[in-house]
């Protein structure tokens, strides 16, 4: 499943998943944002890696703040786009 | 410590023969590191290009952004560069590319989008010196009345500051489209359908040829900050055509973002 969110002033986020036994797997975060360090992104994907397909919103902007590294800075990204875009990708396969 | 400015340095201009993409990439990593780690002077590096490319954002997925095939078919390289930001279609001839690398100590307590309109206001004046009326466009474009000029990104390691960015002087438009796959939500606040049409090249606007933009752009980044003639170190060199085979070259870098 993939799902894009460009930003309102920011950058275009996208976001590819599947869905197993009710749980995200091979959350891959990609788009043209500016984010550092660049082991954040790896960081990123783990954080969802698992997370179940019914968590809300809030939990999962809090799981991706909690696994950045510390001084970590975005620029045209933040943990809020992430899940919307992930939310467009659920949607779409849901769709589909 | 206090923010440093323009004029606290002893700029160097590197502006060497053309180059391969893979090295352009691998050159921007360890002039960044001699920057940081004061081997080197704060540097514009003016590039030209050897071959054709494509080079993807340090984030983007690889076969959302390209179309392998076409690209294969057309004779493109496709990079991947140590920045984020978007992809950029370069023919030779066809951009005008360039790297500045200094120490964050100029960018001292601004803001990402301060940082980019500081970086980006010598190539204003340049372009307003060539008549044309250009902007800071956050979050890192360069932009005019006629449409976008040009694209920044930056990325900071080591204490230093990397700033680079493509201008497009002409362009080919279908190619473009051909190889990059610019979807509907890219497009979705820039007010038009056609990719195509975003982008409106220094050529048609100066009338002048590559090479002189080129040299009125370096005379006024001389006048407004001083710059000097420099080379390549050997040892610069060799450096970065290490991080081409063990790094940039690799599949392992290009797909990193599959």
């Amino acid at each position: 499943m993939h799902g894009e969110y460009k930003m309102p002033g920011g950058k275009l986020v996208v976001v590819d998943l599947a869905l197993r036994d009710g749980r995200f797997e091979g959350v891959r975060l990609s788009g043209d944002f500016f984010l550092e360090p660049d082991a954040a992104l790896p960081a990123i994907n783990a954080a969802l890696e698992g997370q179940p397909a019914d968590a809300g919103d809030d939990a999962l902007v809090a799981a991706i703040d909690a696994a950045l590294p510390a001084g970590t800075t975005m620029y045209g990204i933040s943990s809020a786009a992430i899940v919307v875009a992930l939310r467009r990708a659920l949607h779409e396969g849901a769709a589909a | 410590m206090s923010r440093s400015d323009w004029r606290a340095h002893d700029w160097r201009l590197i502006h060497a023969a053309p180059q391969p993409p893979l090295l352009h990439m691998a050159l921007d990593e360890a002039l960044l590191d001699a920057v940081g780690s004061g081997r080197r002077q704060p540097t514009l590096r003016l590039w030209e290009w050897a071959a054709p490319a494509v080079v993807i954002g340090r984030f983007q997925s690889l076969r959302n952004e390209v179309d392998g095939d076409a690209a294969q078919r057309h004779g493109i390289e496709v990079v991947r560069r140590i920045s984020g930001g978007g992809a950029m279609f370069i023919e030779p001839g066809n951009t005008i590319t360039y790297s500045i690398y200094t120490p964050l100590a100029m960018v001292e307590g601004l803001s990402f989008q301060e940082s980019y309109a500081l970086m980006d206001s010598w190539v204003l004046e340049a372009l307003r010196e060539l008549g044309i009326e250009a902007w800071y466009q956050p979050l890192n474009d360069i932009a005019s009345n006629a449409g976008k000029i040009g694209g920044a990104a930056q990325t900071r390691r080591g204490g230093a500051l990397l700033h680079h960015v493509t201008m497009a002087y002409d362009i080919d438009a279908a190619k473009m489209l051909d190889v990059l796959r610019i979807g509907r939500e890219k497009l979705s606040d820039k007010g038009t359908a056609s990719a195509a049409k975003r982008v409106d090249p220094l050529r048609s606007q100066t009338g002048l040829p590559r090479e002189v933009v080129v040299e009125r752009m370096l005379a006024t980044f001389r006048r407004l900050h001083g710059l000097t003639d420099d080379q390549l170190r050997d040892h610069e060199l060799a450096q970065a055509q290490a991080l081409v085979r063990d790094k940039f070259g690799t599949a392992a870098w290009l797909a990193d973002v599959p």
